[in-house]
């Protein structure tokens, strides 16, 4: 067992001769069964789409080697590297910078591609060689609206904020600049605007 | 040698006052409810017209039950936010004209910080991922470098407003959430509803409105009740399991006001054992706003030496609690 996260557990393996990763996720026996089942069976289904789709858009994710919609089993390619989670606060202001406007290059070609990751946490990205590798794509879905860019972009605050609070400055500073050399100054400034007015319809959101 | 510390709480619905000691033993904890009518929610000037009626009886009432003398007194804490602003300003006029009259500090409490402490003080949990859930929060929480950090919230509605939101649609007064778990035991038939989540982050309005819909095409009460339930609690177990998984902690604390429901415990509980992690509760007593948490986290803030003059112990309506310093934790 490589990862036991909260819906799947991730185990290293063997399949056809190739080093690969099982990613099933297993019944959660606090959700009813009927619900569930129809979350399991949705998020499989999504996430082989979706890793097709970002590959397309030029974002590195693992291989895909096989789906089993039944069993919520996915068969995949496994990479080797660091999660960002794990090197995030070790990094010096140089790495974490080209690291970081990296990421968010990566994250406006899947924007521009129509794409929301939905699960974009350091936990899901692994620094594999020169390459930042996107993991986890249960939660994307197609999607060409600013909202669902922007919460992304608020998924990614929330956790550097909230989880690296020493790096959490410079590395959205870098993240911004990356994400808007790709996407383009008007598109970025209107993600951040949408991003702002999503801060404020949580209660308590303005802060003194 | 044992000091205390006398505690306001006026941010909603409650207004309750609380002396506690240094070494964290509840001497007392008076409290008026405000009622609203039937079918509806909190009106601000209402409920604050109620604890401007009810301060000096509960102010009296926990002074005396506590058994300290008012000249025993360190100093007076209030909820400064976030809250009600009217409600608020009850609480803050109780606590200055107490503070001023004996001489004695006044020390700001955040409202939602009081939840956490108070739990974590009656739990014995140490370092806790924290479930705060109440009809003004929604969020999961983890302390670190002197902040408690949010890793997931509610984008939109809190967990106790979309309880109470559906509840008045159904012509009950809020809070709900009591009449809802007694309505939902009765069924086991679960009528699909949209499972929002987005990250670590859960939404509710798409929730409300579809279940609203469902009452008001011919569904049953409890089998609505039943199934916003199995959704709701499912979606912020489900984000409270990616904090435990991300941040490897083992202990998961629920308070605020709906951590009183069984059934959520009771899926937080069968979550946390796939982690080896225990899960806690606060008991239903201290779960609800009161005086106890303001006055608690108002000793632990007095002893870092915060205190705030009494012409600026004003209220902040809006006060985010992971603006809050943490000086008494490492």
């Amino acid at each position: 067992m490589l990862y036991r996260g909260a819906e799947a557990d991730v185990i290293r393996g063997d399949w056809q001769g190739m080093d690969v990763v099982f990613k099933e996720r297993k019944p959660l026996r606090y959700r009813l069964a009927v619900l569930d089942e129809a979350i399991r069976r949705q998020r499989t289904i999504r996430e082989a789409e979706m890793i097709h789709h970002a590959r397309d858009a030029g974002v590195a994710t693992p291989y895909l080697l096989d789906v089993d919609v039944s069993g919520s089993t996915l068969v995949m390619q496994f990479v080797e590297g660091d999660r960002l989670k794990d090197i995030v606060d070790d990094l010096d202001e140089r790495e974490l910078n080209a690291l970081f406007s990296d990421f968010g290059r990566d994250v406006a070609k899947l924007h521009g591609a129509g794409i929301m990751h939905g699960d974009l946490t350091t936990a899901n990205v692994v620094r594999s060689g020169r390459k930042l590798v996107f993991l986890d794509f249960g939660l994307a879905f197609r999607t060409p609206r600013l909202e669902d860019h922007a919460v992304d972009l608020r998924l990614i605050k929330e956790t550097l904020v909230g989880a690296h609070p020493s790096a959490s400055t410079r590395a959205l500073g870098a993240f911004n600049r990356g994400y808007a050399s790709i996407a383009g100054p008007s598109r970025a400034k209107a993600v951040q605007k949408q991003l702002q007015s999503i801060e404020r319809r949580g209660r308590y959101a303005r802060v003194t | 040698m044992r000091r205390y510390i006398l505690g306001v709480e006026s941010t909603a619905h409650t207004f309750s006052v609380s002396v506690v000691s240094s070494d964290g033993k509840i001497l007392s904890n008076a409290k008026s409810v405000y009622k609203p009518p039937e079918g509806s929610g909190i009106h601000p000037f209402e409920a604050s017209q109620n604890h401007i009626a009810s301060a000096p009886k509960v102010l009296a009432e926990a002074i005396e039950a506590s058994g300290v003398p008012l000249k025993d007194l360190a100093a007076v804490s209030y909820s400064m936010g976030p809250g009600l602003g009217p409600c608020l300003r009850v609480g803050g006029v109780v606590a200055r004209t107490l503070a001023s009259s004996l001489g004695i500090p006044l020390v700001p409490v955040n409202h939602a910080v009081g939840h956490i402490e108070l739990g974590c003080l009656l739990t014995r949990s140490k370092d806790p991922v924290v479930l705060l859930v109440s009809g003004g929060h929604t969020m999961i929480l983890a302390y670190s470098a002197q902040r408690w950090r949010v890793l997931g919230e509610s984008l939109d509605l809190t967990l106790g407003q979309l309880l109470d939101q559906f509840g008045r649609h159904h012509g009950l007064a809020s809070p709900c959430g009591r009449a809802i778990e007694e309505a939902a035991s009765r069924s086991r038939n679960y009528l699909r509803l949209p499972y929002a989540v987005k990250g670590n982050d859960v939404s509710f309005s798409g929730l409300l409105t579809a279940s609203k819909q469902l009452l008001d095409r011919g569904s049953t009460f409890s089998d609505v009740s039943y199934s916003i339930q199995e959704t709701a609690f499912a979606m912020v177990t489900e984000v409270t399991e990616r904090a435990l998984a991300f941040t490897g902690k083992k202990e998961v604390m629920i308070v605020g006001g709906v951590a009183a429901n069984r059934r959520l415990s009771g899926m937080m509980t069968e979550m946390a054992a796939r982690h080896s992690a225990t899960v806690t509760g606060t008991p239903i007593e201290y779960s609800g706003d009161c005086g106890a948490q303001i006055a608690w986290t108002g000793w632990l803030t007095y002893s870092c030496g915060i205190e705030v003059p009494i012409e600026e112990g004003g209220v902040l309506q809006s006060w985010r609690l992971d603006r809050v310093d943490i000086q008494w934790r490492e």
